[in-house]
């Protein structure tokens, strides 16, 4: 169970721009939920992963895991039980690696990082097989360097090796955005069957409404740091699109926009 | 042939240290001026180590080790005291200075008449003749191959493969929940390590150590590293070690064959520009490399 | 990489063209019925009056001996221009191109000399070596430690400070600013401290570690001291315009190391004529060429006689007389200031 809890958080604090992003903001998701959040730029959605990252600090509030404080926990410990996956599918792999080294470094995580060979040999047929998975034919190329690959390829890599270790949280940011429609389409299957495969607490950021909607058991709708919409079950099975655009359309307009 | 001998004398000690460089400009994209205090630093420790009686060979460790540590700190104050980098390396290389100073004791030392790596009854036994001439080319190319083989050892390790990928992309590293600051130090420790391995080198074959022997080694370690990996990076089967090692070779013969032609040594510095001038030039095409913009 | 190859083919052809302007012609060998030609190369570690002056010395010894430049003599000279690498490279070049003799001018381009040539039966002949015991280029007893020798540029420490006492009576401090870097600047540094107090003086030092920090090392030292005295050291003498400009403002005096300073605008100085040491050189080269001796067969050699250089122009600015006792003696006084 991961809960937020009291979360304040200010940008360039104390200057005239000083702009409130939360306020008391709480938040619970449960073991092995799927949450989509949507909302306009700025509502604070990719924030809201950064913080669960550590990646910006809080002014106040405190963030649990399993009961267990994690607020002072640096960005990188954290990410010993995270996996995530980024809008620029650069973000996710080292493109002047070959996709065998890709793998191998992802193969390594949680476990020290020394002397042994970077690429554990008998590992390879496993990369082969999980790159099959994909159905992209990435594992015949396995000595190409990432570098070389599409942005759809890459991406999909990216989530591949955030998940090939054993994580409890998959936070996907925007993940299919910079894809083009097919691509983004086989990404968010492709997604789907790993967080059912690996029974994954998972938190995505869209804006596409309608993976909102089709994927995962819980929306949020983030808007000036708040929940405007937190439905989950069989409430969330009955939204749709329309609905949603709706909400969207009052809240813009709320805002001038 | 004595002047074919001169540049691979000259170009195989700084491929000692270019191999450093390749590390941090290549790898780590991190522009690390410490060397040229990192390379006297292993000069200064060689010669007063030597004086003292030590095995002129147990002195190649010991400078590495010192040069390492020296390279913790600039990562130090890079990682921890979040000074940018280049500044980090002109803190480290000017504190060097004085350090080198310190250890060496005055600013010129020299130990013609003390056994080196590259004169000791040993080799004498070892490279009699006619192959005493070539000794230290052999000796050298010895030492350049033991290092590289090792370097691209360690970069095939799992260690090895953090270093690359902090360089590459950082984000990554968090993501596999490694303190990419760590990592940068480590490589910066190598990188530095080597430096003062390779002005290890240089005093034992000179035979004495002065002070101004760092001014220009990043200079000369970034053309090494640039001219090698650009000219061989578009033949696959040459890896970038074996690139920078031969790029030091080629700047080496080039400066000779300058001073060869007659060349005025102030005029030097110009045609060397020229040369670095004209190898990125004509290497432009090339694809920039992956930033992330996060 | 076809493409690549073509262009660094091209740069080290721009390199041949530069090159060809700037390289002398090599004169015709043996165009004289002299019996024997000779190849020396002469490597300059940096580029300053006093070791101009040195060459230019060196190049008249070996004349008065009957070894003439163009004549049968090949000079191959390169300078370093302060680069300990180049330096090596300077003289692996020599090598390669048969050079009879190297002489090397100042320490490091000596110590390379000494370095590259052990290997060879190529004599070395040094100079303006401040102390070549300490630069291990001869024993302790002053004999060489192989085919090398040469001359000293030791400054005469007591004749200095014997003048400056002289023409200053009531001076208490001397300051004395040297660059970390130069070791034979230290070497100085100590023995004028050893020496200092019999004279009544003491010694104030002002060290740099590059030419950067000149000016307010002299800015500070001025604050201190009755007199300035100068060293050979490179990076200072450089800057000595700079340094003369703030005593004189201050009206304070500085003394010279030898004749090119006190041309300049140093008061006095008690010190070397490096054309005289040069040509002392050159005699000892001539030795070996011609298998008179051997290098390792001779002792290195100091200046035989320090004189006095004054410049009466400086006296008159500062409102010091220079005592007739000294002017009566000098070897020259300048009586204006070369800029």
């Amino acid at each position: 169970m991961l809960e937020l809890q009291n979360i304040n958080k200010y940008y360039n604090q104390g200057t005239v721009n000083e702009m409130c992003l939360f306020q008391n903001f709480n938040l619970t998701i449960k073991d092995q939920q799927f949450v989509s959040v949507v909302g306009s730029n700025g509502s604070g959605k990719t924030s809201l992963l950064n913080i669960i990252c550590g990646s910006i600090p809080l002014d106040s509030g405190s963030i649990l895991v399993g009961g267990a404080d994690i607020t002072n926990m640096p960005e990188f410990k954290r990410q010993r039980r995270i996996g995530r996956v980024y809008q620029n599918p650069a973000m996710g792999t080292c493109p002047n690696m070959t996709i065998l080294e890709n793998m191998a470094l992802a193969d390594t995580k949680g476990k020290p990082f020394n002397l042994l060979p970077g690429t554990n040999k008998q590992r390879i047929s496993y990369y082969k097989e999980q790159l099959r998975f994909l159905g992209l034919g990435l594992e015949d190329k396995l000595h190409v360097k990432v570098g070389v690959l599409s942005g759809g390829q890459r991406q999909a890599m990216a989530l591949l090796m955030s998940t090939m270790t054993p994580i409890e949280f998959l936070i996907l940011d925007e993940h299919t955005a910079a894809l083009d429609p097919k691509t983004a389409e086989n990404i968010m299957e492709l997604t789907d069957r790993i967080v059912k495969e690996k029974h994954l607490t998972t938190i995505m950021v869209t804006h596409n409404l309608r993976y909102a909607v089709e994927y995962g058991n819980r929306l949020l709708m983030m808007h000036q740091g708040n929940a405007i919409i937190d439905t989950e079950g069989d409430e969330k099975s009955s939204m749709d699109v329309e609905h949603i655009l709706e909400k969207f359309n009052e809240i813009s307009i709320e805002c001038g926009n | 042939m004595s002047i074919i001998l001169g540049v691979l004398e000259e170009g195989l000690v700084y491929a000692i240290m270019a191999l450093g460089v390749y590390i941090t400009y290549k790898i780590l994209d991190f522009p690390d001026l410490s060397v040229d205090g990192t390379f006297p630093l292993g000069g200064a420790i060689t010669v007063t180590l030597i004086l003292a009686g030590m095995n002129p060979a147990a002195t190649l460790f010991i400078a590495f080790a010192v040069g390492a540590l020296a390279g913790c700190i600039t990562g130090f104050i890079h990682v921890k005291l979040k000074v940018r980098d280049l500044l980090s390396g002109i803190i480290v290389m000017t504190a060097l200075y004085s350090v080198n100073l310190r250890i060496a004791g005055k600013s010129n030392v020299p130990f013609f008449n003390n056994d080196s790596i590259f004169e000791n009854s040993f080799v004498n036994r070892l490279l009699p003749g006619k192959l005493a001439d070539i000794s230290v080319v052999i000796i050298l190319a010895v030492i350049v191959v033991i290092v590289k083989i090792l370097l691209d050892q360690y970069l095939k390790t799992r260690s090895g493969y953090l270093l690359r990928a902090v360089g590459d992309n950082e984000t990554l590293v968090t993501s596999l929940a490694k303190d990419k600051g760590m990592v940068k130090i480590i490589g910066l420790a190598i990188a530095n390590g080597l430096a003062a391995l390779a002005g290890s080198v240089y005093c034992q074959q000179k035979g004495f150590f002065e002070i101004s022997m760092g001014t220009g080694t990043i200079v000369i370690g970034l053309a090494n590293v640039i001219i090698g990996t650009k000219l061989f990076k578009r033949i696959g089967f040459v890896k970038s070690t074996t690139a920078v090692i031969i790029g030091s070779i080629i700047y080496k013969a080039c400066v000779s064959f300058a001073i060869y032609l007659g060349m005025e040594a102030s005029d030097l510095k110009l045609i060397t520009s020229v040369l670095f001038l004209a190898i990125l030039v004509i290497s432009n095409g090339r694809e920039k490399k992956v930033k992330q913009h996060a | 990489m076809k493409k690549s190859i073509k262009t660094l083919l091209l740069a080290a052809l721009a390199a041949a063209a530069l090159s060809g302007c700037s390289s002398k012609a090599a004169p015709e060998k043996s165009s004289s019925n002299d019996s024997t030609a000779y190849t020396v190369g002469i490597g300059q570690f940096a580029e300053h009056g006093s070791l101009d002056n040195c060459r230019e010395g060196f190049l008249q010894g070996l004349s008065e001996e009957g070894i003439v430049e163009g004549k049968n003599l090949t000079v191959l000279y390169e300078n370093a221009q302060a680069d300990g690498g180049t330096a090596s490279q300077i003289i692996n070049n020599f090598l390669s191109k048969k050079a009879d003799l190297i002489c090397g001018i100042a320490t490091p381009m000596a110590q390379a000399a000494y370095s590259g040539a052990k290997k060879t039966d190529v004599p070395v002949i040094f100079t303006a070596v401040t102390d070549p015991v300490a630069a291990a280029l001869a024993k302790e007893d002053g004999t060489p430690v192989g085919e090398i020798t040469g001359t000293s540029d030791k400054l005469p420490v007591e004749k200095q400070l014997e003048m400056i006492r002289k023409i200053l009576p009531d001076a208490k401090t001397i300051g004395i600013l040297y660059s970390t870097s130069e070791v034979n600047s230290e070497a100085a540094i100590k023995e004028y401290k050893a020496a200092a107090a019999s004279y009544g003086f003491e010694i104030v030092e002002g060290a740099v570690s590059a030419t950067a920090d000149i000016p307010l090392a002299t800015d500070s030292i001025l604050e201190k001291v009755d007199c300035l005295n100068n060293l050979t050291d490179n990076t200072v003498v450089s800057s000595l315009p700079l340094i003369l400009d703030k005593a004189g403002k201050k009206n304070i005096p500085v003394f010279g190391s030898e004749v090119e300073q006190v041309k300049i605008g140093c008061l006095a100085s008690m010190g070397l004529d490096y054309v005289d040491l040069g040509k002392q050189t050159g005699i000892m080269a001539a030795k070996v060429l011609k298998g008179e001796a051997k290098a390792s067969d001779m002792n290195f050699e100091v200046i035989k006689e320090a004189a006095f250089y004054g410049n009466a122009k400086v006296a008159e600015n500062l409102g010091i007389s220079l005592p007739s006792e000294l002017t009566g003696s000098a070897a020259e006084v300048f009586t204006d200031i070369t800029h």
